[in-house]
């Protein structure tokens, strides 16, 4: 094909001339710049976290003749605390190399052939297994590692820079996300909410490790916001865990983030209020880790409703003027839509059926249904225990207009177990009654579901393994996972399925795709297993 | 190499440690069901599962080192003879600070923190020295703290508490009333002594949504032939069953092909009903279903 080589000459030029004058592999200030095209150099391709690739080699005419090019399997011989490692992490693709993690564990594999560059293994003391990749400045690399530290590594060998802790594994904190690199700053957030600890983001210098700022998910007493608390004991263990990496918008040089629930998590009565900034999406300066806005999805959640889902950015016409706007598909069940330039509302609507809520206030935040609150004797909800949805990345195609997003619907039972007037912890449980994981394509003008794909299984409970994210391409394609294995490409705009294939395990990562030679690949983590897969030559 | 030992010797370890950790959660947490419906020492399927359940949770949470019971248990006594005036009867803080968060606790292993602490008091935190008790008996203390943080922490270990609250006459009249129960089931017949075999949560459970093991299916063919067997996979794109004879059914799901669950029908009027009962009914047909005995 005659522009694949124009863009391989294209490509060469961009990889090789930079590593024969000796410049750094990712400069930060170019990556800020210009939006990537061939490479996926951060966890979401870009900072927008929209996943849509302007590739368009491999589209939907020719999709069916996708093959697997290389796989390569995570071999931990006693796997992560004896179950076998999973890839959650979207591997970073920079100068040809793939850079992803498993828990404890970072790998650089030649992207256009799987071959292993170096592999680094952390010794871990204890904490969360579970681990979403890494961050790139320069040819440098950051993990965080079960236990609490943040780890640079050197992207050309493998070999640790410094390594610093960020907190303690014996609070429960969990520290899973990918570092994410703006500018000078890294940035991260906390996870963990099996004991009440305060969330915080912190931004970290790329060269040294040390600490910038650091931003708490609760204010201090006397803040704004701290009269949505009940007393400052409650605010100080109030959770609120920024878990997944954010976005960023340089014009604005505002920084987007979701926060997670409060604690105790089910049991809401020792902290009687909206609990700000849990549940909300907050805008940050990355220079100084200052709030601008904030937008309070879940007020006084008790339903582990998380609102850590990516704010995907989002550049669109609405009433015939240019609008800067920021969507995210909430686990609570509804898909929101803000002016990213202040916060303001424009779209707050179901994306499946719920009933915790009974309605939205006039500045768009919903309104918690109180005979919907977990209790002694079971309280019957809309809506599967787990959410509308989880962690796993959602996407936006600007050719179609639609926000993608792997969504469950379903009914659960949520039980306070601590009804005492000092919870802990959860202080409660919700179980799953029956539940139908599906694929949306929402309106982002309207929150309409334009269409829907209802997976096909024999499991009325849904395969909780199974994480799978989307990406959209300009071949006007979407790529996701099932629940039973399946890699499947869509056509975006009327979701019939064009390709599919079987992997060992269900997606458990977001798919990407680069250019590399004058070919495109697409990448997806099942398991402790990449299979990348290309068109034929 | 290095790297390899050290990886077995953790599976190893981790084995070791699941084993005993069944064992010691059969003790700590098996006669604790009854709010949950428990009857008797013996261990019900639910019980077992739910020890599971206290397990995973804890590998997925990567908690540390399993508290000790019998420790803690001793230890409960002597903290509240000597700490609940100060701590709380639960270490969750009352003049004195919630020992749950301490970082002090949390660091610790197994007393050689917290002993320190008992032993010597805090001077200056308004904390005085407890000279008398012995290194064993902080150890029990240390380890009674430890099992409170774990029953905050592992959500795994908690305990529906008591859902039988409803009124049983109602839940009778709803069960042959607006609720149609009794269309396909009978109190003298499937549900007969349902509350003696059942734990209380298992009912309510159930009755919202009946666990069915069933994996009868039935597919039809683009030509009109049916195929009924036991289902092995179903998905998007094939459907994969045994027929009556252990014949093996690999069809992909083409244009044409029809795929019948049988437990997805019977289940059918279960979903409608997920999104009518108020807690009110659900609750006083728990009631009545507890009770048939």
């Amino acid at each position: 094909m005659k522009d694949s080589r124009i863009f391989s000459a294209f490509f060469l030029s961009l990889v090789l001339l930079p590593a024969r004058s000796g410049a750094q592999m990712l400069q930060p200030q170019v990556l800020l710049q210009n939006a990537p095209s061939r490479t996926w150099p951060t966890y979401n391709g870009d900072y927008s976290g929209r996943r849509f690739s302007p590739l368009a080699q491999i589209r939907a005419p020719n999709v069916h003749s996708l093959k697997v090019v290389w796989t390569f399997r995570s071999v931990v011989p006693a796997g992560i605390r004896g179950a076998p490692p999973v890839i959650k992490s979207t591997p970073l693709m920079v100068a040809g190399v793939l850079y992803f993690t498993v828990p404890n564990h970072v790998y650089a594999v030649d992207a256009r052939t799987g071959r292993e560059l170096w592999h680094y293994d952390w010794v871990a003391h204890g904490g969360h297994p579970m681990n979403r990749g890494v961050g790139m400045y320069g040819d440098w690399l950051y993990f965080m590692s079960t236990d609490d530290w943040i780890i640079s590594l050197d992207a050309k060998t493998g070999k640790e820079r410094w390594r610093k802790k960020v907190a303690d594994v014996k609070m429960q904190y969990f520290t899973t996300t990918a570092p994410m690199v703006v500018g000078d700053h890294v940035i991260l957030g906390v996870g963990g909410d099996a004991m009440d600890v305060p969330g915080y983001l912190e931004s970290r210098d790329p060269v040294t490790g040390d600490l910038q700022w650091i931003w708490y998910t609760e204010p201090r007493p006397g803040e704004p916001g701290s009269e949505t608390w009940p007393n400052n004991s409650a605010m100080e263990h109030g959770g609120g865990m920024p878990w997944l990496p954010g976005t960023y918008d340089k014009q604005l040089n505002l920084l987007y983030w979701g926060t997670g629930n409060p604690n105790p998590v089910m049991a809401g009565q020792s902290r009687a209020g909206a609990d700000l900034w849990t549940c909300t999406i907050v805008a940050l300066n990355p220079d100084t880790g200052k709030m601008v806005w904030y937008f309070q999805g879940s007020p006084h959640d008790t339903h582990d409703w998380d609102e850590t889902e990516t704010p995907v950015l989002i550049d669109a016409t609405i009433d015939g003027k240019p609008r800067k706007l920021l969507a995210q598909a909430a686990r609570n069940g509804y898909f929101f839509v803000l002016d990213r330039t202040d916060g303001k509302n424009i779209l707050s609507k179901p994306f499946v059926p719920l009933d915790w809520s009974k309605g939205v206030e006039a500045n768009g935040t919903p309104i918690p249904n109180s005979t919907r609150q977990p209790t002694i004797n079971g309280s019957l909800l809309a809506m599967s225990a787990g959410g509308a949805t989880n962690w796993m990345p959602p996407s936006y195609s600007p050719q179609t207009g639609l926000f993608y997003v792997n969504a469950t619907i379903g009914y659960s039972i949520f039980y306070l177990t601590d009804a005492g007037n000092r919870p802990e912890g959860y202080g409660g449980e919700g179980r799953t009654l029956w539940a139908q994981h599906v694929l949306e394509a929402i309106d982002i003008k309207t929150g309409d579901i334009r269409w829907r794909h209802p997976y096909t299984t024999a499991d009325s409970v849904g395969a909780w393994l199974a994480f799978p994210g989307t990406l959209t391409t300009a071949g006007h394609l979407l790529f996701t996972g099932d629940y039973n294995g399946n890699l499947i490409a869509y056509n975006a705009g009327n979701g019939r399925i064009l390709w599919h294939f079987p992997m060992r395990t269900s997606l458990s990562n977001g798919p990407e795709t680069y250019m590399l030679g004058g070919r495109q690949y697409v990448v997806a983590g099942a398991g402790d297993t990449l299979y990348v897969f290309a068109l034929p030559r | 190499m290095h790297s390899l030992r050290r990886h077995a010797f953790f599976a190893a370890a981790g084995l070791l440690a699941a084993v005993t950790f069944l064992a010691v959660y059969t003790l700590l947490f098996g006669g604790q069901g009854a709010a949950a419906g428990s009857r008797g020492a013996a261990q019900t399927p639910a019980q077992l599962k739910e020890s599971g359940r206290a397990l995973s949770t804890r590998r997925f949470l990567g908690l540390g080192t399993l508290p000790n019971p019998k420790a803690a248990a001793a230890g409960s006594r002597i903290f509240a003879r000597n700490c609940s005036f100060c701590h709380g009867p639960d270490a969750r803080g009352a003049e004195a600070p919630d020992l749950l968060t301490s970082e002090i606790v949390l660091d610790d292993n197994a007393g050689e923190k917290i002993g320190l602490v008992i032993q010597h008091g805090r001077p200056g935190h308004g904390m005085p020295a407890f000279a008398s008790l012995t290194k064993e008996q902080r150890y029990d203390v240390a380890e009674f703290l430890h099992e409170q943080v774990e029953l905050e922490a592992n959500r795994g270990t908690y305990k529906v508490l008591h859902i039988v609250t409803g009124n049983p006459q109602a839940g009778e009249r709803f069960f042959d009333g607006a609720g149609r129960c009794n269309t396909c089931h009978s109190v003298r017949g499937d549900l007969a002594h349902v509350g003696s075999k059942l734990s209380p949560v298992e009912i309510q459970q159930d009755l919202l949504y009946p666990r069915i093991q069933d994996r009868k299916v039935t597919v039809t063919l683009p030509d009109g032939t049916k195929i009924a067997g036991r289902l092995i996979h179903l998905d998007d794109f094939n459907v994969v069953f045994r027929g009556a004879h252990g014949q093996y059914h690999s069809i992909a799901m083409s244009s044409g092909v029809k795929v019948c669950l049988d437990a997805d029908d019977r289940l059918a009027f279960h979903r409608e009903m997920l999104g009518k009962y108020t807690d009110a009914e659900m609750h006083n047909l728990t009631a009545y279903l507890v009770s048939l005995k």
